[in-house]
């Protein structure tokens, strides 16, 4: 864009320095005339004249850029150095030949009417003229050329500065989102809009800081104005346990006690579902085997599927460090293989393996049971969802959602899939040298 | 057990206060921070049953207070702060053991017993054994009467939690805590399969010590140790 303005700038000087200097050369041409017809006769100037004042210029001359001729009334040259075609009365552009070999020039030319129909022609031929397109053309292209190259390498720094405050900006808003919302973007070594846009960044961590206080806060009291009553309501429950009632009274305050409690437990498994996402759950992370941890798994599920009647197969095992919590990671495990025991018929077969590709590891721990339709596979990752078919079994449906938000903790990632026949539960996570 | 409950809600502290007497313990409540600083200095409990919320000071600065005397009885945070980095930071204030409400009456009197009472069981060196019963720890062993048996990682755990609460129930709660971590979540019965395999285990040596309480959890009986 800056290129083209400067385009468009040395075009439009060419013509302004152009039409200037013509008006130089128009002025030299009245004076060669007023020096040819003197100025105080009134009627025009005979032709003979003319050609003797002519003559009398031309002989005084050495050097001249001015060149005579005179056309009689038919039109046809009859007097003068030079040769060209009659131009029109007044000034104008023209070519003429000085001599008959030489080649055509450009020169202006001012054509006076004489007494008898004749015309005579004052030619200036003007190097400064004939130059200007020569040079000025060129000149505006390299003037061009040359606010392109310059607008380029000026657009390229001056993205390069903005790319590397941007950048400054993003790394610090990468850390925040990571580590914690309480630092904000430092803005002392910005300046202009950039600090301008830190600030204002800085401003909307203060809105979501306080915004998550006030969620932290609701939760809070959430669970004590909530939990206090529950607490209450059990003790009253379990009083009345304690009272000799008939059967089918202490039936129903068992029942109500038991829906209680599942009430609580759900409650909490919202809690550290909303503490494992905002990571604020007392996680120690630090390098471990990978192996120990799907064998601390293993070690916890195996009796629990052998009363299920189901069997667990212990495919190869890579042992790759990873940076983990390894208390939350057997959780997301020992959950992965619990849904096996409770959604799958006896006799289901089941296989865990570990293994490495490129810089992740890959545990995969899949079964032959009767798997999941396939639209429920992403849904039931969803806090609340579960398969439609195992409506009736126990759990919260709050177990994958925990288990997909530790993994996300971990910089991994959860997904399902059809093991055909069955269901694949894969996670992945980065993994780091040992 | 001389007990201190210290419980703003009324209704909750009559609970507590009459859910312990009825498993024959002596329960005093104080409502305040203040009024619970008081009466630990006057009186002396076997614990001090803490909630958390308290209407002056909280429950985390009376424990703080608590810590500087040169003598204080054990103190059980029951809090409905139930989170699990509520109950560490519980922990980390020097609370003995954590519950969080709503809990069941034996669950905090089983806690209560195992914060207060001495173990039964002998504990050196690494070694941890009740009665003719001991663990090597090196080999994952348990040993009963000259006779040696190889346990898992998990059934090795469970067994240290039963044997340093020897003749003392110990909750499906208490074992999940404490083999498997405070925030762990199961939907299944971790606890009962991998304790039926324990068992198992220990019968191959002979050895008939754990019980089972209904709906609680189990206890280690050192006189089958023996």
């Amino acid at each position: 864009m800056f290129a083209l303005m400067m385009g468009v700038a040395g075009i439009a000087m060419y013509y302004v320095a152009r039409d200037r200097l013509v008006e130089n050369v128009d002025r030299s041409l009245d004076r060669e005339r007023d020096r040819l017809i003197p100025k105080h006769s009134q009627s025009p100037a005979s032709t003979t004249s003319v050609e003797q004042a002519i003559l009398r210029v031309e002989a005084g001359r050495t050097i001249t850029d001015k060149g005579h001729a005179i056309f009689g009334g038919d039109g046809r040259q009859t007097f003068g150095a030079v040769t060209l075609k009659l131009p029109n009365d007044g000034y104008s552009d023209v070519l003429f030949r000085e001599g008959k070999a030489s080649k055509p020039r450009e020169a202006r030319a001012l054509v006076v009417p004489l007494a008898d129909g004749s015309r005579l022609v004052v030619v200036s031929h003007s190097e400064v003229v004939e130059d200007l397109n020569d040079v000025l053309l060129p000149l505006s292209l390299a003037l061009f050329v040359t606010a392109l190259m310059g607008g380029l390498l000026a657009t390229q720094l001056l993205g390069r500065e903005i790319a590397v405050r941007l950048q400054q900006i993003t790394a610090a808003a990468d850390e925040i989102s990571r580590d914690n919302l309480d630092s904000r973007v430092p803005v002392d070594r910005l300046d202009g809009i950039f600090r301008v846009q830190a600030q204002s960044f800085n401003r909307m961590l203060d809105r979501i800081a306080k915004l998550i206080a006030t969620q932290r806060q609701f939760s809070s009291s959430l669970a004590h104005e909530l939990r206090t009553p529950l607490t209450r309501l059990l003790g009253i429950l379990r009083e009345g346990g304690r009272q000799d009632l008939p059967n089918h009274v202490s039936n129903i305050l068992e029942r109500a006690e038991r829906e209680s409690a599942s009430t609580i437990r759900i409650f909490d498994a919202l809690l550290r579902l909303s503490e494992i996402d905002a990571g604020r759950h007392p996680a120690a992370l630090r390098k471990i085997s990978l192996a120990a941890v799907v064998d601390d798994a293993i070690e916890t599920v195996e009796p629990v599927l052998a009363d299920a009647n189901c069997d667990l197969k212990v495919l190869a095992i890579a042992d790759v460090t990873v940076i983990a919590d390894a208390e939350l990671l057997v959780q997301v495990l020992v959950n992965a293989m619990e849904n096996i025991a409770l959604h799958t018929p006896a006799g289901t077969s089941a296989e865990v393996s570990v293994f490495q590709d490129g810089k992740e590891v890959f545990i995969r721990i899949s079964d032959d049971g009767p798997g999941l339709p396939h639209e429920q596979l992403e849904t039931v990752l969803q806090p609340f969802e579960r398969g439609q078919a195992s409506a009736h079994v126990k759990g919260n449906g709050l177990g994958l959602a925990v288990a997909q938000s530790i993994v996300h903790f971990h910089g991994g990632d959860l997904r399902l899939t059809n093991n055909m026949p069955g269901l694949m539960v894969e996670i992945r996570l980065p993994m780091v040298p040992a | 057990m001389k007990l201190l409950v210290v419980e703003d809600d009324i209704d909750i502290a009559d609970q507590l206060a009459v859910g312990m007497r009825h498993l024959g313990h002596l329960a005093t409540t104080a409502r305040t921070g203040a009024e619970a600083l008081q009466a630990t200095k006057s009186d002396d409990f076997d614990a001090v049953i803490l909630d958390r919320m308290l209407p002056d000071i909280t429950g985390d600065e009376v424990l703080r207070q608590l810590l500087v005397r040169p003598s204080r009885p054990p103190v059980l945070m029951l809090s409905a702060l139930g989170s699990v980095s509520e109950r560490i930071q519980g922990l980390q204030a020097g609370a003995d053991d954590y519950l969080a409400k709503p809990f069941d009456m034996e669950e905090l009197a089983a806690r209560l017993q195992a914060i207060t009472r001495r173990s039964v069981g002998r504990e050196s060196e690494g070694t941890i054994a009740v009665g003719a019963l001991h663990l090597e720890p090196a080999g994952l062993r348990a040993c009963f009467k000259g006779e040696a048996v190889l346990l898992n990682r998990k059934q090795y755990s469970l067994l240290v939690q039963l044997m340093r609460n020897a003749d003392r129930l110990v909750t499906r709660k208490m074992l999940l805590e404490g083999v498997w971590g405070y925030g762990f979540e199961t939907t299944t019965n971790i606890v009962e399969s991998n304790l039926s395999r324990l068992r198992t285990k220990l019968l191959e040596l002979g050895c008939e010590a754990i019980e089972t309480q209904r709906g609680s959890g189990y206890v280690l009986r050192s006189l089958s140790c023996s």
